[in-house]
């Protein structure tokens, strides 16, 4: 095969599984709750730092990893309860509170001078593997098959589980959730915590690649809502779809056109689906909305 | 009982007498990028010259000596999302409510400092940039003297770093008989302008480009042109990037095996504690300081610098000093107080005339002016300002360039 085919379908699944992790929380969230967590990017940020910070008091990463993500998970629980309770239901007002939580979060680090080179997690798996004759990293293996199985699992949790099925229930239809006993407040808190905990996964995983920066804060929201859009706010396989549309656009465009032309891509991508498809690929909601 | 209350009335105004004497501080702004660690550094290496020359007495202006004062503003322009004008309004702000007598350090990219010399034409002070490359700076300069001889640059600019990279890669041609070059830069105008320039020097000198890849600001996955360049080949990989993100790059280049040596600007790597950061995955990188600083030359003034920031901020500040902005910066502080002693005033067009008359040693080597005010850069610290190359070899930062102050020679990746 042509190294550069190869190349293009190797990272392509990379990039696509990056993607993918990276909005699988802000997804998630807003799919259970009808909350728009636009605090996803800070949280993301502030999990690595927090798992960095963790391993400078001494604790091995994966242990540090581990409790990062118990703790930003009942950070979004808090945030819940704090932020968005006394505001639910006015969307717009819910949109601005968690985006303001966010930009606090990312710019108290930059206030801080979380600044400079040195804050960089360690890979949890170390060495590179050939795969159709491209060498490719086994942490960015680990990034498709991390992502692979959360997706899976989380798509398990909500069809199979008792309260994965409450919190779906909610996410159908509140006042009769209401009427079967489901308690709303506490469907949407769980699912802030959940999303908020897979933000956290999602910065674990993604920021040994590199060094943890203030903007990957920014980064991480910016992606969560291209691929939540582009896909369909509600659906998880167009979640999957936008991620591989993206996710492959991006680098076929790298690869073949050039790196700089992958943002005008993506964001091409993003239009083009939209403007045939306001729902985005695989949602539902406008398509209900123009029928009712 | 009276005379204790003439002296009560009186002390107090003989206390004030002094302060009432004492000369106002010549303040100098510093509106840069303070959120990035070249901004921070090079505050930090300016406000160790005002502490030195503070020490001394302070500035001879005329027949009184003067304090220096720093204000600085953060301008944010090298986040993203921040418009050039927004930098610009900052700057604006210091000086409308500060009243500099000079800028020092001043901006960050180079998209706000050939907008910044606009400013700088109106209020008419010393502006002595030490981080902004483009060259579109001595452009304007040269096209338009009177309006723009207030501006002055400390730290190298694009087309010296084009000057001293293709003498870096006549090197590697002459020695290893290298002739494939590929290019990975970022997509912002010092970056872009450097790799044009050095595209044309290194195909001039007989080297075959295989590519030239910008990356937009925050990009952290480079395997499309490391691919490329292993598929077609090549021998050297020349990055230029100076975004926290771009440590990837020497990453992904180790895991995906590519067999070039990686020669060029990354400036997470450039620091002292990217060993440690990288896990050693920088190993073999051979990268740019564009001034010296974060390692001195072997002269007295350079040492100076170094070891004096390491006594005000801490061996770990100084480890982590970046490798463009500090030294220049430092220099910036000693040639304005300099030249405003030899003018004898604060009035701007006198001080430019002194300026330009600068020659001394400095932390970046031998600090004088060409005819469109930039410090010169090149191999030799006694004509001009000098940049060094190192290699990270086993956790230490090996000199290889320029050959005239280098510990040892470049060692080739296994291939």
């Amino acid at each position: 095969m042509d190294g550069l085919l190869a190349s293009t379908l190797v990272y392509g699944l990379v990039s696509s599984a990056t993607l993918l992790l990276t909005a699988l929380g802000f997804s998630l969230t807003f799919g259970l709750s009808g909350v728009a967590n636009f605090a996803h990017g800070g949280l993301y940020l502030l999990s690595g730092f927090t798992a960095w910070m963790l391993m400078k008091a001494g604790l091995p990463f994966l242990a540090a990893a581990g409790l990062t993500v118990v703790l930003v998970g009942v950070l979004g629980a808090l945030l819940y309860r704090v932020v968005i309770m006394p505001v639910r239901g006015i969307v717009l007002a819910e949109v601005i509170s968690t985006f303001a939580v966010g930009v606090a979060i990312i710019e108290f680090f930059r206030w801080k001078g979380f600044t400079t080179y040195d804050y960089a997690l360690p890979e949890l798996v170390e060495g590179s593997v050939e795969i159709l004759g491209v060498s490719v990293d086994w942490q960015r293996l680990l990034i498709v098959g991390i992502a692979l199985a959360l997706t899976l699992g989380l798509w398990a949790f909500t069809h199979w589980t008792k309260i994965g099925l409450a919190l779906r229930g909610m996410s159908q239809d509140e006042y009769t959730a209401l009427s079967v006993g489901i308690e709303s407040d506490w469907a949407a808190m769980l699912s802030l915590a959940l999303g908020s905990a897979l933000a956290a996964v999602a910065a674990v995983v993604l920021l040994p690649l590199g060094i943890i920066s203030i903007n990957s804060g920014y980064d991480a929201l910016l992606v969560a809502l291209a691929v939540t859009v582009l896909g369909g706010l509600e659906s998880t396989a167009g979640m999957i779809a936008g991620s591989l549309i993206l996710g492959f656009a991006v680098t076929l465009t790298g690869n073949y056109v050039g790196p700089r032309w992958g943002e005008v891509v993506y964001l091409g991508a993003i239009v083009v689906v939209l403007t045939f498809r306001p729902s985005g690929l695989l949602g539902s909601s406008k398509q209900l909305e123009e029928r009712v | 009982m009276r005379l204790a209350r003439l002296a009560l009335a009186v002390l107090p105004l003989l206390a004030a007498v002094p302060r009432a004497f004492a000369a106002e501080p010549i303040v100098l702004g510093v509106p840069t990028a303070l959120g990035t660690i070249e901004g921070q550094d090079s505050l930090r290496s300016a406000q160790l010259a005002v502490k030195e020359i503070n020490d001394q007495g302070g500035v001879q202006v005329g027949k009184e000596k003067r304090k220096l004062e720093i204000v600085s503003i953060d301008t944010r322009e090298a986040e993203a999302g921040v418009p050039v004008n927004d930098a610009l309004a900052a700057m604006e702000k210091l000086i409308s409510e500060k009243k500099p007598a000079a800028i020092v350090v001043g901006a960050f990219r180079s998209e706000v400092l050939v907008s910044a010399m606009d400013m700088i034409a109106k209020v008419k002070i010393p502006y002595l940039c030490t981080i902004g490359m483009s060259p579109v700076f001595d452009q304007k300069i040269g096209a338009e003297y009177d309006k723009y001889k207030y501006n002055f640059r400390l730290s190298l600019s694009a087309p010296y770093l084009v000057g001293n990279m293709a003498k870096t890669m006549a090197f590697l041609k002459a020695k290893y008989g290298f002739d494939k070059v590929y290019f990975v830069h970022q997509d912002v105008a010092w970056a872009k302008g450097t790799i044009g320039g050095l595209s044309k020097v290194t195909e001039a000198a007989g080297w075959k480009v295989l590519g030239a890849d910008a990356y937009p600001t925050g990009s952290r996955d480079f395997s499309a042109s490391l691919a490329k360049a292993k598929a077609t080949g090549a021998q050297v990989v020349v990055p230029l990037f100076d975004m926290p993100e771009s440590g990837v790059i020497v990453k992904q280049a180790r895991s995906m095996r590519v067999p070039a040596l990686v020669s060029g600007f990354i400036s997470p790597a450039a620091t002292g504690t990217a060993w440690a950061t990288f896990k050693g995955d920088i190993e073999g990188l051979v990268n740019f300081l564009f001034e010296p600083g974060a390692i001195p030359l072997p002269t007295p003034r350079s040492r100076a610098f170094t070891e004096g920031y390491g006594k005000m901020y801490g061996e770990d500040l100084k480890n982590k000093l970046s490798g463009h902005g500090p030294g220049p910066s430092y220099d910036a502080v000693y040639v304005l107080a300099k030249a405003i002693e030899r003018a004898g005033s604060l009035d701007a067009d006198a001080v430019v005339v002194q300026l330009e008359k600068t020659d001394m040693e400095g932390a970046v080597g031998r600090v004088v002016f060409n005819k469109t005010h930039s410090v010169p850069y090149s191999d030799d610290p006694k004509t001009g300002g000098a940049s060094l190359a190192f290699q990270w070899r086993k956790g230490k930062r090996v000199v290889v360039f320029p050959e005239a102050i280098a510990e040892g020679q470049i060692e080739l990746p296994a291939r």
